[in-house]
């Protein structure tokens, strides 16, 4: 039970402390635009977890620990979906925190 | 009034107040786009498309149109190439242009036999979240027959949608036939549903028949 539980804080914090990319993004009007965009950077070996909100123009990957995509790839991807990319930042925010944020505007 | 106009009176007065989703050929990169959908008995098509790049996408249909003047029929099967001319991206919206090309054969029912049938068409559209306009032109022509098929979308959103959620859309659509297939343009006003990759709208059109499509992206 102990091993459980200590395996599951371990996970939590590995997620918890991935690095984060968030992109701005033009042209998000519809759940086909970010289907398109998550599937493609889904398919890149260094995402971890990605979040597409609409109403933020917001793409937001978190990377398996210790690695990156470099900016060129990221608007490339972005590019060849058909999308305009218009910014790119990396943050420390958990993807567990955006959503949560997006949630809460929502509301 | 019957319960189409006084519904058509409702979307002109909500759209009086809000800002104006719809189907485009291509969906998204490396994906498949199924759909089919049943036009109010006049017209009924199916298609299946697969785009290599976000620009292009390939596939075949199969569309049935059946006058409601003479009862003449058309059954067309083709394969198509649909190309994204221009995309405008926006903060929050975003504008296409599309133009698409493609043969195949048809059933004509006053010969009883089958013809070699070419196929052109275009299509702009704009889209926000609340927000959804599009025209569309699409002809169909063999030895015996032409007919375009002009479809006019104008939709509304009661609430902007985020990915995950439901999207709910009220659409009036026009369309008009040429080549004898129906006497003046055909109006209906459609329920939209979509969510992540699956979409589906119901609708009646004025003269009390029902329209309906479904989609699948994956």
């Amino acid at each position: 039970m102990k091993r459980i539980l200590l395996l599951s804080i371990l996970l939590t914090s590995a997620i918890a402390s991935a690095d984060t990319i968030e992109m701005k993004v033009y042209g998000l009007v519809c759940g086909f635009c970010a289907q398109g965009i998550e599937k493609t950077l889904r398919k890149n070996p260094a995402t971890e977890d990605v979040v597409v909100s609409l109403e933020h123009q917001l793409v937001a990957i978190a990377t398996r620990q210790g690695q990156d995509i470099p900016d060129a790839d990221l608007t490339k991807a972005l590019t060849d979906s058909g999308y305009d990319v218009k910014g790119i930042l990396r943050t420390q925010r958990s993807l567990v925190d955006i959503r949560a944020e997006l949630k809460k505007a929502v509301k | 009034m019957n319960l189409f106009r006084l519904t058509l009176t409702g979307v002109v007065l909500f759209a009086l107040h809000v800002p104006i989703s719809g189907a485009k050929p291509i969906a998204f990169a490396h994906g498949t786009t199924v759909m089919a959908e049943y036009g109010a008995g006049t017209m009924k098509e199916a298609q299946v498309f697969y785009a290599p790049k976000y620009f292009l996408s390939l596939g075949a249909g199969y569309l049935e149109l059946e006058s409601d003047i003479d009862h003449r029929r058309r059954e067309i099967t083709y394969a198509r190439a649909n190309y994204l001319v221009k995309r405008w991206n926006m903060a929050s919206a975003q504008a296409n242009v599309f133009v698409w090309g493609g043969a195949g054969q048809a059933y004509v029912s006053e010969t009883n036999g089958h013809e070699f049938t070419g196929n052109a068409g275009a299509q702009f559209d704009y889209e926000t979240r609340r927000v959804y306009a599009s025209l569309k032109a699409d002809w169909y022509g063999a030895e015996d027959f032409s007919h375009r098929v002009d479809t006019l979308q104008l939709g509304l959103a009661p609430y902007e949608h985020e990915y995950d959620k439901l999207a709910t859309w009220f659409v009036v659509q026009g369309r008009n036939f040429t080549g004898e297939i129906r006497d003046g343009i055909e109006w209906a006003v459609l329920l939209r549903l979509f969510k992540r990759g699956g979409w589906i709208e119901a609708g009646v059109t004025d003269d009390g028949k029902l329209q309906a499509m479904a989609m699948v992206n994956f």
